[in-house]
C-alpha cells in the first residue's frame, strides 16, 4: 500500500488516454495529432520525447502545460489537471523558439518572470544575478533582447525557465541554436539539474543529445506512441551476444566458441550489443505501418498472456 | 447650453435606478460568455467536455483564481504593458499634439466672438480624439501580437491567472494614457491661458469726460483682433478698479489708475466655472392652470426640437422653477439674508410673432414666490421684477435683497420683505417667469434659469473635464483589451470602434428604432434615397414589399439598439462644452461617470477572464 502511494508521489507527469484532434471552424476533424497517449514521467528522471515532425511531441508538451485542451483523456502534472494554473508554480518551461519580449533586456526579462512567480524583490534580485552568471551573459545583461544572437536568446530563455527553481523543467528542443560548446554545456546542465533532483521532460530532434542525457524516452510517430522505456533497454540488440576478450592466443581464438573458460582467458564482457538511437528511430519511422503502437503492443502482450493463463487454467482443470 | 435632463437626477436616485441596468448588463455578458464558450468548446471538443470545461472554469474562477490574485504579478504585467507601449513609441502622440498646438493659429478663427470656448473646445477635443485613438490601437493589438508571436506561452505557463493578464494590460495602457493625458492637460492649459492673455492700452484721445459726473468713456487699442469700449470714474481713488471695459470676445478688463494714466488689467470673465443651482421646471398654461389641474403646460411653437417649451406673452402662461435647499449662507449674504443679492442667470429663447422693432428686447418679469400654497396669494408673491431678453443672450438678473417688495393687500402699498424669512420655506423657493409683451414668446428648458452660487475654480473644472476624458480612455482600453482576448488585432480594433460609435449614437439609434426619426431603418432609408422618396411620406413600394422591408429593418434596429444599450454612453463623459461655456461640472455627474466606469471595469474584467481561461492559447 505504502509503496503504491510512494509510486504515486513519484509520478510527476501522467497522461491517461490523452488524445488531441485538431478541428476546423465547423468542428470537423482535421488532424489526429495525438492518440491515446499513456505515459508517466517520474521524479528525478530525464524523459525524452522523440519523433519526426508532426508526430505529436509539441502537442503533448502543450497539453501537459495547459496551452491546449485535450479532446479526450487527461494530463496530470503534480497530480493536478493540466489546466490548473497553480501547477505552474513548480514548472519551468523553455519553448522551442525564444518567445521573449524583445524590448526588454536580460535583467528586465528575468525580473518580469520572477514577478510572475510572486517572488519578493530581494529574492528576484538574487535569482536574476545567479542566473545571469549561470548562463554567462553578464556582459550583455543590459542590452535589449532584440540585439541578442540566437544562442544568447536561447540561454536567456533557459534562465527564465529556471527563475522559480522549478521541480519540473519542460524543455522543447533545448539545444536548438546553440554552438557545439553551448550544446555540451546545455547537456551538462540538464544532467546537473537531474542530479539536483529535478525532473526533466524534453523533446528534441537531435537524437545524439537525447541518447546522451535521457534516462527514458518515448518515441512518437503520427500521434501514436511507438516505443517507451529506458534508453539502454531500447537500444539493446537482444538476439545477438557480443563477447569481448583480451590476450587470447590464436588457437584459443579458434576454439573460443567451445572453450572460453578452458583457455584461462579473462572474459571482459559478454552482452547484447546496442544499436544507435538513430538506427532505432529510423527503423520505427520506416516500419511505422507494420509496427503496432506501444499501447497496442502492450494490449496484444496482455491478451497473449491472458490467453496463456486461460489455456494453462483449462489444462489444470482437465488434469 | 443644452443639458441632458438626466443630469438633473441626483446621484443617489440615479444609482437606485441604474442598479437594475447594471445587473442586466452583467447578466447579459455572463450569459453571452457561457453560451459562446460552451458552443465553441463543444465544437472543438465534445458537448460533455464543454460542460466540464465551462463548468470547471466557473468553479475555478470563484474558488481559486480570483482569491489567489497577486498584486506583484499584476504589477509585473502592468509594467510590461507600460514598457511595451513606451518602447513602441506611443509618446509620439504627445509630440503630435504639441505640433498641432504650435500650428493651431493657422486654422483657429482668431476673430471668434468667444475665443475661450474655441480654444478650450479645440484642446479638449484634440486630446480626446488622439488619446482614444491611441487607446484603441494599443489595447486591441497587444494581446493578439503576444499570441501571434507566442510570447504569451511564457506567460500562461507561469502561475498567472487570466484576469491578471487582462488587468495588467488595462492598467498598463491606462497608466500610459494617464501620463499622456496629464501632459496634454498641462500643455492645453498653458496654451489656453497664454492664448487668451493679452493687453490693451487706453486710446487717450478717445476719452470723453462728463465734467459733472466725472465719468469718462472711450475705447482701447486693438489687440488680439478686438478692442473694448470702456467707462472710467475719475472720482474714484485708491488701488481698486476705477473703471471697466465692456465685454468683447467673451471677456472684460478692469481699469486701474497708474499715476496720471489709466491701465487695463488682465482679461476677466472668459475662464469661468459658474456654479448653477438648478430648480425643477413646470408650467402654468395661459389661464394660470397647473398641468395637474388640466392645464396645457408649456407651448410648442412648431419647432422640431422639443428641448424647450414656450410661454406666451401677456397671459398667465408662466414658467415656474422650484429650488430646494437654499440658504442665506449659500450666497454670502449673512445668516439673516439682509444684505446681498440673489444672482439669477437666464438663457431664454425669444420667439416673435409680430413685426415691429425686431432688434428690440422682449420684456419679461420675475416673481419670487413662497411655495406654501395654503398661504393667501398676497403673502406668497413678491412684486414683479422686470427684465428684458433677446435672442441667444445669457443674461444675469441680480435681485438685491433690499429691493424685494410685496404688495400689502390692505394698503396696496409695496412693503419691503426678507427673502429668506418671508419667501423661502424649508429651503424651498419658487421663481416664476412671465413674458409681458403680447404675441411674443419665451422658450425655456430646465437648465435655462439657475441661481449662481459662488464661482468655482476654473482650474478644478478643467481637471474634472480631463477626468471625464480619462474615464473614456479607460472604457476604450477595457473594450479594446476585452475584444483582443478573442479577436485578432484589426478586428478587435474595429469592434472597439463600433462600441464607441454605438455609444455615441445610441440616442439616434433609439430614435430611429422608435420611429421618432423619420425615414425608417437603414434598408428603408436606402431605398428612399435610391428612389428619391421623401423621409416623411409613406414608402411607396407596395404593401408586401414595404412590410418585408420594415420587418427586416425592425429586426436590425432592435439588434442594434440592444447592442447600443450595452455600450457606454460616451457623450455623457464629454464635458468639454461645460468647461468651454464656463459651467462647473457637478460632483453628482462625476460620481455617475465613475460608477459607470467601475461597472464596465468589473463586467469586462470577468468577461475577459472567462474568455482567456476558456481559450486554447496554442490552438
Amino acid at each position: 500500500m505504502s509503496k503504491s502511494v510512494d509510486d504515486k508521489k513519484d509520478v510527476i507527469i501522467e497522461t491517461r488516454n490523452l488524445s488531441k484532434v485538431y478541428k476546423d471552424f465547423w468542428g470537423r476533424p482535421k488532424v489526429n495529432a495525438l492518440e491515446s497517449l499513456d505515459l508517466e514521467v517520474r521524479r528525478g528522471e530525464i524523459f525524452g520525447l522523440l519523433g519526426p515532425n508532426g508526430s505529436g511531441k509539441s502537442t503533448t508538451i502543450k497539453l501537459i502545460l495547459g496551452l491546449l485542451f485535450p479532446t479526450s483523456g487527461q494530463a496530470l502534472v503534480f497530480d493536478k489537471d493540466a489546466s490548473d494554473v497553480s501547477k505552474n508554480e513548480r514548472i519551468g518551461y523553455l519553448p522551442e523558439e525564444s518567445y521573449l519580449y524583445k524590448f526588454l533586456n536580460a535583467e528586465e526579462t528575468l525580473d518580469f518572470y520572477g514577478r510572475l512567480f510572486n517572488m519578493s524583490a530581494g529574492r528576484r534580485k538574487q535569482r536574476v544575478r545567479d542566473l545571469i552568471k549561470l548562463i554567462d551573459i553578464e556582459w550583455a545583461k543590459r542590452r535589449q533582447l532584440k540585439e541578442y544572437s540566437k544562442g544568447m536568446t536561447r540561454r536567456i530563455g533557459l534562465a527564465q525557465a529556471l527563475i522559480n527553481d522549478p521541480e519540473l523543467i519542460v524543455l522543447d528542443e533545448p539545444t536548438t541554436g546553440l554552438d557545439p560548446i553551448g550544446t555540451r554545456e546545455m547537456k551538462d546542465l540538464i544532467v546537473r539539474l537531474r542530479d539536483q533532483g529535478k525532473t526533466i521532460l524534453m523533446c528534441s530532434h537531435l537524437l545524439a543529445d537525447v541518447q546522451d542525457v535521457c534516462d527514458r524516452i518515448a518515441i512518437l510517430h503520427q500521434g501514436e506512441l511507438k516505443e517507451m522505456g529506458a534508453v539502454e533497454n531500447l537500444l539493446s540488440v537482444r538476439d545477438i551476444t557480443q563477447i569481448q576478450a583480451k590476450g587470447l592466443s590464436d588457437d584459443a581464438q579458434q576454439q573460443i566458441r567451445k572453450i572460453i573458460e578452458g583457455d584461462q582467458a579473462d572474459l571482459v564482457s559478454m552482452e547484447n550489443p546496442t544499436t544507435t538511437l538513430e538506427d532505432l528511430f529510423l527503423s520505427i519511422v520506416r516500419d511505422s505501418k507494420a509496427r503496432p503502437g506501444y499501447n497496442r503492443k502492450r494490449e496484444r502482450d496482455q491478451d497473449g498472456s491472458s490467453e496463456a493463463e486461460t489455456a494453462s487454467a483449462e489444462a489444470s482443470d482437465k488434469s | 447650453m443644452v443639458i441632458d435632463p438626466s443630469e438633473f437626477i441626483p446621484f443617489g436616485e440615479w444609482l437606485a435606478n441604474a442598479v437594475g441596468g447594471f445587473v442586466v448588463l452583467a447578466l447579459v455578458m455572463f450569459v453571452a460568455w457561457t453560451v459562446i464558450a460552451f458552443a465553441f468548446t463543444a465544437i472543438r471538443n465534445t458537448p460533455k467536455q464543454a460542460v466540464s470545461i465551462v463548468g470547471g472554469g466557473l468553479k475555478r474562477a470563484i474558488i481559486e483564481d480570483f482569491p489567489r490574485s497577486s498584486l506583484r504579478r499584476i504589477i509585473g504585467m502592468t509594467r510590461l504593458a507600460v514598457q511595451e507601449a513606451i518602447r513602441n513609441k506611443v509618446l509620439i502622440i504627445f509630440a503630435l499634439f504639441v505640433v498641432l498646438l504650435l500650428f493651431a493659429g493657422w486654422f483657429l478663427d482668431v476673430q471668434n466672438d468667444h475665443p475661450a470656448r474655441l480654444y478650450l473646445g479645440f484642446v479638449i477635443s484634440t486630446s480626446t480624439y488622439l488619446l482614444l485613438a491611441l487607446a484603441m490601437f494599443v489595447s486591441a493589438f497587444s494581446l493578439p501580437n503576444d499570441i501571434k508571436n507566442k510570447t504569451i506561452y511564457t506567460i500562461t505557463t507561469k502561475p498567472v491567472r487570466a484576469h491578471e493578464i487582462f488587468l495588467g494590460r488595462v492598467l498598463g495602457f491606462g497608466l500610459v494614457g494617464t501620463i499622456l493625458l496629464i501632459l496634454m492637460a498641462a500643455v492645453s492649459y498653458a496654451f489656453v491661458v497664454r492664448g487668451l492673455d493679452h493687453k490693451h492700452t487706453i486710446e487717450t484721445a478717445s476719452i470723453e469726460w462728463d465734467e459733472e459726473t466725472g465719468l469718462g468713456t472711450g475705447y482701447t487699442s486693438v489687440d488680439s483682433h478686438h478692442r473694448h469700449d470702456f467707462l472710467i470714474n475719475r472720482n474714484l481713488t485708491g488701488d481698486g478698479a476705477v473703471g471697466i471695459a465692456e465685454v468683447a470676445q467673451g471677456h472684460s478688463h478692469a481699469i486701474f489708475r497708474e499715476g496720471d494714466n489709466y491701465v487695463l488689467g488682465p482679461p476677466t470673465g472668459d475662464l469661468l466655472a459658474r456654479v448653477p443651482v438648478y430648480g425643477n421646471l413646470r408650467f402654468l398654461d395661459r389661464y394660470g392652470r397647473e398641468s395637474e389641474d388640466g392645464g396645457d403646460g408649456g407651448l410648442s411653437v412648431g419647432k422640431e426640437w422639443t428641448y424647450r417649451e414656450y410661454i406666451e406673452g401677456n397671459t398667465l402662461n408662466t414658467a415656474i422653477w422650484t429650488f430646494d435647499n437654499l440658504s442665506a449662507e449659500m450666497f454670502n449674504s449673512g445668516a439673516g439674508g439682509e444684505e446681498g443679492t440673489l444672482p439669477l442667470e437666464l438663457n431664454l429663447r425669444v420667439f416673435r410673432t409680430t413685426k415691429g422693432d425686431i432688434e428690440g428686447k422682449v420684456r419679461g418679469e420675475i416673481l419670487l414666490v413662497n411655495p406654501e400654497k395654503t398661504l393667501p396669494p398676497a403673502e406668497r408673491y413678491s412684486a414683479p421684477i422686470p427684465f428684458e431678453a433677446e435672442e441667444f443672450q445669457t443674461f444675469q438678473v441680480d435681485i438685491d435683497y433690499s429691493e424685494i417688495r410685496r404688495q400689502n393687500p390692505s394698503t396696496a402699498e409695496l412693503e419691503k420683505i426678507n427673502l429668506f424669512r418671508d419667501l423661502v420655506v424649508n429651503g424651498k423657493l419658487e421663481v416664476h417667469v412671465r413674458c409681458r409683451d403680447h404675441a411674443q414668446f419665451f422658450g425655456m428648458a430646465q437648465a435655462d434659469l439657475y441661481i449662481r452660487a459662488p464661482e468655482g475654480s476654473f482650474e478644478m473644472n478643467f481637471i474634472k473635464c480631463y477626468l471625464g476624458i480619462w474615464m473614456q480612455l479607460v472604457l476604450v482600453t477595457l473594450f479594446g483589451v476585452f475584444f483582443s482576448t478573442f479577436l485578432n488585432g484589426i478586428v478587435a480594433m474595429v469592434a472597439t470602434l463600433s462600441i464607441v460609435v454605438m455609444g455615441i449614437s445610441s440616442g439616434f439609434i433609439g430614435e430611429v428604432q422608435s420611429g421618432d426619426a423619420p425615414g425608417g431603418g437603414p434598408i428603408e432609408s436606402l431605398i428612399r434615397n435610391i428612389t428619391q422618396q421623401g423621409a416623411t411620406v409613406d414608402l411607396d413600394m407596395g404593401e408586401t414589399a414595404t412590410s418585408v422591408i420594415q420587418a427586416m429593418d425592425k429586426f436590425y434596429l432592435n439588434t442594434m439598439e440592444s447592442v447600443a444599450n450595452l455600450a457606454p454612453d460616451f457623450p455623457k463623459f464629454n464635458m468639454a462644452s461645460k468647461v468651454a461655456y464656463g459651467y462647473d461640472i457637478q460632483l453628482d455627474l462625476i460620481l455617475k461617470q465613475i460608477t459607470t466606469t467601475l461597472v464596465y471595469f468589473f463586467v469586462l474584467l470577468f468577461a475577459g477572464y472567462f474568455v482567456i481561461s476558456s481559450r486554447e492559447i496554442a490552438a
